[in-house]
């Protein structure tokens, strides 16, 4: 009997161990919903550095429709992979559709200065705002549109950059219209791109 | 009996692997870089015209450039690569792609840039078809994006 009581006290703190594991484990669990995109309240002004080494302000952009993406240069696959598809898709827009500017944000300003977000663009063979700035410049203007980053060290002293892919659609008037994530086809890209280009 | 059922399952999990495997790659490139940048990404696709799979356990460059297998992936709207330590298994039959924003092999330590139209050789190691050379064309970052 007595045998039978230990076992049950040992099954109850097994229990409670689980219980309160997965208490404790409860805000990481949902920690990945803080990376997504809350389309409210997103945007707004901001003020950053051209690849003229000049500033930019967004004020630029006024009265323009626009595709705002922030990366990398280092960055191998994702972000030359959104830019290029944006630009393939720019080109697919009907003539009496005006154009939407590609605007590339670093979200590594330690590497990217003016000359490496302007040298970058210019891979495209088309059109891109590249965009860099100070530490708190970037910071500043990675929370007003909910973008996330991180650094991931890598052997040998390299970092590569975990961070927001989904590209953010702003029509003329500057209001957040749409997103488009990596995995969306293109022909819905396009008729998102085609919504803040009419 | 038990042991019967486990040489079985043994005999059963070794079968795919059973025949010749016959590696192809096709349409090697990696994207164009310009000065500054020291990495990029490469793409291929893998036929294995043969009976057996094998495995595509690792890719390397001639020093100082490194090269490693690397697969994109995005959760919650954030990207991320991961390398892929365990390679990539080459089934007998359809081809493997690697393609942007997927499976692809990450290049870095480049000391000068990759001109459009050049080549840069990179040694994939099979794990039953042992090493290959592939001359990876350097092609525009347009590249594979017109499907």
């Amino acid at each position: 009997m007595r045998q039978v009581r230990v076992l049950l006290w040992v099954a109850v703190a097994i229990a409670l161990l689980a219980g309160g594991f997965l208490l404790i484990n409860k805000p990481e669990q949902s920690a990945p919903n803080a990376n997504t995109i809350e389309l409210s309240g997103l945007g707004g002004p901001f003020n950053l550095v051209g690849s003229d080494g000049r500033p930019f302000s967004s004020a630029k952009l006024n009265g323009k429709p626009y595709a705002l993406f922030f990366g990398f240069t280092h960055c191998p696959d994702v972000c030359p992979t959104t830019l290029a598809r944006l630009i393939k898709l720019r080109q697919q827009l009907g003539s009496g559709d005006q154009p939407f500017e590609i605007v590339f944000v670093t979200v590594d300003p330690e590497r990217d200065g003016p000359a490496e977000v302007g040298k970058y663009a210019e891979l495209f063979n088309s059109p891109i705002v590249g965009l860099t700035g100070s530490a708190s410049q970037i910071e500043q203007v990675k929370k007003q549109f909910g973008i996330f980053s991180q650094k991931v060290e890598q052997s040998g002293g390299d970092y590569t950059v975990n961070h927001t892919s989904t590209v953010l659609l702003f029509d003329r008037r500057g209001r957040l219209d749409g997103t488009i994530a990596p995995e969306e086809q293109d022909s819905a890209a396009l008729a998102k791109l085609k919504r803040i280009s009419a | 009996m038990k042991s019967l059922l486990i040489a079985s399952l043994f005999l059963l999990a070794s079968c795919g692997r059973g025949g010749t495997p016959d590696i192809q790659v096709k349409d090697a490139w990696v994207r164009e870089t310009v000065a500054g940048q020291q990495g990029t990404a490469g793409y291929m696709t893998i036929e294995n015209r043969g009976s057996g799979a094998d495995r595509l356990l690792s890719v390397s460059a001639a020093s100082p450039i490194t090269a490693s297998l690397h697969e994109t992936s995005t959760a919650g709207g954030v990207s991320s690569m991961r390398p892929l330590e365990n390679g990539l298994e080459i089934p007998p039959g359809g081809p493997v792609t690697l393609k942007p924003g997927s499976v692809h092999v990450m290049i870095s330590g480049l000391t000068a840039p990759l001109r459009n139209g050049e080549a840069l050789r990179l040694t994939l190691r099979f794990e039953r078809s042992g090493d290959r050379a592939v001359d990876f064309t350097v092609a525009p970052a347009m590249n594979g994006m017109s499907h």
